[in-house]
Formats: structure tokens, C-alpha cells, sequence
């Protein structure tokens, strides 16, 4: 009992700030998904209007479909970095010079990011240099969604490669020392002892991309607005234009009430699925 | 006693050691003037508040794209700025929801100093909602060697000549010829005298509608229109970027464009040639756009004559001239715009010279275009422009596109028809 109320008394000041900036506002704001209102007009509750009008929109519809098949990346996201991680865990001269450089998307700034790819995918841009076509990456409907989604998993590698780079680093040495003497090849040491041990990384790391791919919305403001045709709306970003650029604060909150609910459904999936079966 | 009087003695030194407290504060915003303009507006201030005494102006600047909700949280918190920059969209959607205040008894007898254009432009419903104070317009900048190299000797003169000359410039030099704000269709299409809305309903699927869509089709099947950004909610960057880099032959742009290639592309700039944009069938100039100072809702009623006199001194002749001067764009007051700096032409004058002379001769026929008192217009343009962009890329059959969009606008018009009338 003293041991459990000390525990809650170390976490007070962060739940108390959680419960105020989180808790509070996610809270109210689900309420208010359910009212009319404007930053000029008092709230009146409208019940599920906000939510039959978006779900007619089709620039919301698009948005979610395109936010589904965002989590295309997941998976590529997770082997990518495990892959990253498993090559930067050597010790050869220069890997630092290496770790740094593929964190490095992590810490550029969406806008720059924009810039860069923007460039990149241009009709005349390196992208088609290098193949060899003329292919209007971003003005496509064809690609631009893809182009999206490749520039999301280009920034979110180095993140979770440093994840994975450090629970490879906890995996004992022991272990894998002994496995060499029962004559264990490289591929099944790591498929039956490091894979293992990376399945709580490999959960938070799913559930985290999960996430951040359901709530992908900055890279398509900086590189389409959501064009062309529509075609690159995601969930997110929709609520994010008609919220913030339009000021249609009830529809962006019933866009963002609808989020909510897929991510958690799909992290409870992740958890179920993922959870470490023993440790 | 001794110390009651050694206290009142330092309380009335205190006392008169602070300055008095200003007789009207005066807020006033702007947006991305900053840094360019802090020089002018840092003049502005200074000049009102020395032939003003006891008056505090201050002047804040935002970017443009979050003005209207900072403004908005203002209002709504009861603390709005005296004025604000605006241009006539929003004006418009503000005025419509009750956030801004009629000015017709502010301008008083200095409304005849306006444009009779500009002051229509800000006119809803019976009252005017804004000082006017610089407008631009749409000049043509032409690339004169992608010109030659095309066989073409002069500018265009209307639409149809601006796509002929931009299918020709892509045939002869594989260059894109022109890059049109597509994804502001819906006033190109007023501005060449083809209707949007007619009786509450949208009507731009009609044949000349269709017509108009297949001429851009053909051109930008022919390669004539710039593919970057011809659809984004701001295309001007891609289109100066790719005029100041040679991959464009035409620019319609303001005459500030002109600054910036000069500074950026001395090269592209000195082939460049300048003419008026084209006036459309219903003699309106392209890219018309005012910019004014509106008043918000909730402003004190007795601060408004204080706030008018300031607005009008902030919308002088001789400080809408100087702004104007500075910024290349065009006044909004009648004397202002006459001054010999926007209608002669100096002797070396070089292409930015000669599009502000351009754009003077376009300025009297320059109206803001856009479909107004519509509530969620901005939905409804984007169906519009995506049908246009399903049009012109050919994804899909033009007639189809535009009847798709007409249906969706007629929905939405219809329920919004049924709001109006049940309030």
C-alpha cells in the first residue's frame, strides 16, 4: 500500500500535466465533435450531423481510405529499420558517420523536407534523371500518394533504427556465444535469439508507426495540399484543413474523433498480436 | 505624520515622472509587410502619432495565412485590433458572419477620394466594409528570345491568343508557354463572361463551360501549360521559379514579379518584355486583387471616429502613392493612382518600369473575381477545380467532370438555399 502510494505520488506531476494538456482537451473535444459551433457561436448539440456530413465528403472518405493504405509503410518502416540497425550494430570504422547520417531525416524539418523532395520529384528532378522517365511524381494522381508515403518512411527509418540499434545492443552476449558453440549459423542465431529479444521493441515500434502513419498529414501539406485531385487527402490532414485553414472546428473534431478511434482499434490489434509471449 | 508626508511627496513625483496615459490606442494589422515594410509602416506610426498627441498607434504584423484566426480569437475574446488587413473574400465571408463593421459613416465625405472600383469590390449586402488602400493586376511578362525562337513578334491579346501562343512555344522550343492559377478557375471563368451561378444554381457545365475547359485541355495536352503547381492553391512560386529559369514563356503575374526576376534572374530579366494582361469578353483584368483596412465587430462604438481618422490618414493619397511606390503595386485612391510615377514612363525604364505602367493601364478595369455569400464556398471551388484538373489532364471526359461538380454544387446550394430561407 505505501510502496503503491509512493509510486502515485511520483506520478502526479505528470499525470496532472497529462490530465490538463491530453486528458482534458481529448476529452472535451470528443464532446464538442458532437455539437455545432463556431469560435463566434456557443456550442448546441447537433448529435451525429458532423459525423454523416463528413462521412459524405468525399475529400474525408479519400482521406481515410488514403490513411488505411498509409499503413502500407508500416511494415517496410519496421524491417527497414531492423535491417539499418542490424548493419550499424558493427563495430567498422566510420559507422557513427553512418548512424548520424541516416538519423539525420529525423531531425530535418518537414518544411525543408518538402523543399528537398518537392525538387527531387520534379518533372525534371533527380528522381527522373536517375530512372530515366518523365514522370510528374507529385502531380500524377497515379504516384503522388506513393510519393507521400516513401518520403514518411524516408524521414521515420532513422528513428526507429536508433530504437532497434539499442535493443540489439541489451541482447546478452552470453547468449548468442553460446549458441555459436551448439554450431548455430549467423541466420538462426539471429531469427531464434535476436528476434526474440526484440519483440518489445518491435511492438512499441509497430504501434508507434501504426500511429504516426494513421497521422500522417504534415508531408502532404508541404508537398500537395492534399492534390492532385484529392487524391493525396489523408484522415489527419482533413481535419487539419478544415479546422485550422477553413476554421470548420466541428468537422475537424469529428475527423479527429474518427482517427482516434481507428488508432486505438488498430494498436489494440498491434498489442494483441505482438505482445511478447514470454520474457 | 513626517512619513505620511515624505509618501505623498514620492507618489506625486511618481506620479509625475509616468507618462500620461494615451488618449486612444490605436492597434492596426497588416500582413507580411515584415521586414520589407517596417521602414514605411515605422514612418506611418510616427508621423500620426506626432500630429496626434495623446494618440498610441501600434502596429502588428502576421503571415497571411494565419491572420483571419488570429483575428477571429480576437473578436470572439472581445480585444480586436482597431483595423485590419483584409482582402475582399474574406472581407466578404466576415462581413456575411457578422465580424466586421460597416465603415460607410468612417469614410464620410473622403469616399470620393476612393476608386469607385475598389469601394464596389467592398460593398455587401448595401454597406461598404473596408478602406481601400493598394490593389494589384495581372501583367504579361514574356520571355522576348522563347518569343523569336517561336516566331512570335507581339503579346496576346486575349485568352485564346495566350494558349494559341503557349501550344506554339511548346511545338517550337519544348517549353512550357503559360501557367495559368488554375485552382482559381472559378474567376477566369467570370472574367471571360462565363457564369458560375445563375438562380442559386451552378451552371458551368454548359457547352460554352465545356469549351472553354477543352481549350486548356488541348494546350496542356500540347505541353503549352507549366504542370507545376498549375492546380495548387498558390501557383505563383512554381510559375516565377520557372520564368526566372527559362523554362517559361509567359508570366501573368503583378508587377512586383517583375522586382523579384530582376533581382533573382538579371539574365531571364533583361529579355523580358511587358504588356497589359488581356481584358476578358466582360472587359475585366485579370489577377485583380484589393487589399483593405477593415474594421472588426465588437470595436468600441466610441473609439470609431478615432479609428476612422486613422484609417483614412493610413489610406491617404499621399500614403497609399508612397506604399505604392515602395511595394509596385497599384493605389486605390483615384488621385494617387494618376501620380506620372504609374502612367509615364521614364526613358530607361527597364521591364519592371514598364509593368507598372502596364498594370496602370489595366488598373481601371481590375475587380476582385469570386463567387460571393456562398457559405462553404472554398468546398465547393474544390470540386470545381478538380473537375477542371480531371478535364484538362484527361482522366476524365470533360462534359462528365463538369456535370459531376454541377450535381455536387446543386446539393450543397440547395441545402444551403433551405438554411437561408428557414432563418
Amino acid at each position: 500500500m505505501k510502496r503503491s502510494l509512493a509510486a502515485w505520488l511520483f506520478l502526479a506531476p505528470a499525470l496532472l500535466l497529462l490530465a490538463v494538456f491530453a486528458f482534458w482537451p481529448v476529452l472535451f473535444g470528443s464532446v464538442l465533435a458532437f455539437t455545432d459551433f463556431s469560435l463566434v457561436r456557443p456550442a448546441h448539440w447537433v448529435g451525429f450531423d458532423n459525423f454523416r456530413y463528413i462521412f459524405n465528403n468525399e475529400m474525408f472518405v479519400t482521406g481515410l481510405k488514403n490513411s488505411l493504405v498509409f499503413l502500407l509503410i508500416v511494415p517496410c518502416v519496421q524491417l527497414g529499420a531492423i535491417a539499418l540497425a542490424v548493419a550499424v550494430n558493427n563495430r567498422l570504422p566510420g559507422i557513427r558517420l553512418f548512424r548520424a547520417a541516416y538519423y539525420v531525416p529525423v531531425v530535418t524539418t518537414v518544411s525543408v523536407v518538402g523543399i528537398m523532395w518537392g525538387f527531387m520529384f520534379h518533372e525534371q528532378g533527380a528522381l527522373n534523371y536517375l530512372l530515366g522517365t518523365h514522370i510528374g511524381w507529385l502531380q500524377d494522381d497515379t504516384f503522388a500518394l506513393a510519393a507521400i508515403m516513401f518520403v514518411t518512411l524516408w524521414r521515420g527509418l532513422g528513428w526507429y533504427m536508433v530504437m532497434y540499434l539499442a535493443a540489439l545492443q541489451s541482447v546478452p552476449q552470453e547468449m548468442q556465444e553460446a549458441a555459436i558453440l551448439d554450431g548455430a549459423s549467423r541466420w538462426q542465431r539471429f531469427w531464434h535469439i535476436t528476434v526474440p529479444m526484440l519483440r518489445p521493441t518491435i511492438m512499441v515500434c509497430t504501434i508507434l508507426s501504426v500511429l504516426g502513419a494513421l497521422k500522417a498529414y504534415q508531408e502532404v501539406d508541404v508537398l500537395t495540399q492534399g492534390g492532385p485531385m484529392n487524391s493525396t487527402f489523408t484522415a489527419l490532414y482533413y481535419a487539419y484543413d478544415q479546422g485550422l485553414k477553413h476554421l470548420k472546428l466541428p468537422r475537424a473534431l469529428a475527423a479527429s474523433f474518427i482517427v482516434s478511434l481507428v488508432c486505438i482499434g488498430i494498436a489494440l490489434l498491434c498489442l494483441r498480436h505482438l505482445k511478447p509471449k514470454h520474457r | 505624520m513626517k512619513n505620511s508626508i515624505l509618501f505623498a511627496a514620492l507618489m506625486a513625483v511618481a506620479s509625475a515622472a509616468l507618462p500620461a496615459p494615451a488618449a486612444q490606442h490605436i492597434e492596426f494589422w497588416t500582413f507580411s509587410m515584415k521586414p520589407r515594410f517596417t521602414p514605411y509602416f515605422e514612418d506611418v506610426v510616427k508621423r500620426y502619432e506626432a500630429a496626434n498627441p495623446g494618440v498610441q498607434v501600434e502596429w502588428v504584423d502576421f503571415p497571411w495565412d494565419i491572420i483571419q484566426t488570429k483575428l477571429v480569437t480576437r473578436i470572439v475574446a472581445g480585444k480586436p485590433p482597431a483595423l485590419v488587413n483584409l482582402n475582399v473574400p474574406w472581407a466578404e465571408e466576415f462581413a456575411r458572419d457578422g465580424l466586421l463593421t460597416p465603415v460607410d459613416a468612417l469614410l464620410g465625405a473622403e469616399r470620393a477620394r476612393y476608386l469607385p472600383s475598389a469601394l464596389q469590390d467592398l460593398s455587401f449586402s448595401g454597406k461598404t466594409y473596408g478602406f481601400p488602400m493598394y490593389s494589384n493586376v495581372a501583367v504579361i511578362a514574356y520571355n522576348r528570345e522563347i518569343f523569336r525562337a517561336t516566331g512570335i513578334a507581339r503579346a496576346p491579346r486575349d485568352l485564346d491568343e495566350q494558349l494559341t501562343f503557349a501550344r506554339q512555344i511548346a511545338q517550337r522550343t519544348g517549353k512550357a508557354g503559360l501557367c495559368p492559377a488554375l485552382s482559381k478557375v472559378d474567376g477566369l471563368m467570370l472574367q471571360q463572361g462565363l457564369p458560375v451561378l445563375s438562380g442559386g444554381r451552378a451552371v458551368f457545365n454548359s457547352p460554352a463551360h465545356v469549351a472553354f475547359v477543352r481549350k486548356l485541355a488541348d494546350t496542356y495536352r500540347a505541353g503549352g501549360l507549366l504542370k507545376d503547381g498549375l492546380f495548387a492553391e498558390d501557383n505563383f512560386p512554381p510559375a516565377v521559379e520557372a520564368y526566372k529559369s527559362g523554362r517559361l514563356g509567359m508570366l501573368l503575374a503583378p508587377p512586383t514579379a517583375l522586382k523579384r526576376i530582376q533581382s533573382d534572374a538579371r539574365d531571364i530579366y533583361s529579355i523580358t518584355e511587358v504588356a497589359p494582361a488581356p481584358l476578358g469578353p466582360t472587359g475585366i483584368a485579370d489577377g485583380g486583387w484589393l487589399i483593405h483596412f477593415g474594421v472588426p465587430a465588437r470595436v468600441p462604438a466610441a473609439d470609431l471616429p478615432g479609428i476612422g481618422k486613422f484609417a483614412r490618414f493610413l489610406t491617404s493619397d499621399e500614403n497609399q502613392l508612397k506604399f505604392a511606390r515602395q511595394a509596385s503595386v497599384f493605389p486605390a485612391s483615384a488621385r494617387a493612382a494618376n501620380d506620372p510615377f504609374f502612367t509615364a514612363l521614364p526613358a530607361n525604364a527597364g521591364a519592371a518600369e514598364k509593368a507598372v505602367a502596364a498594370g496602370a493601364v489595366s488598373m481601371p478595369h481590375s475587380r476582385t473575381m469570386y463567387v460571393a455569400g456562398i457559405e462553404d464556398y472554398d468546398e465547393l471551388r474544390r470540386a470545381l477545380v478538380k473537375a477542371v484538373e480531371a478535364g484538362v489532364t484527361g482522366r476524365q471526359d470533360i462534359q462528365q467532370a463538369l456535370d459531376a461538380a454541377v450535381a455536387i454544387w446543386n446539393r450543397k446550394l440547395s441545402g444551403f438555399l433551405a438554411v437561408r430561407e428557414a432563418r
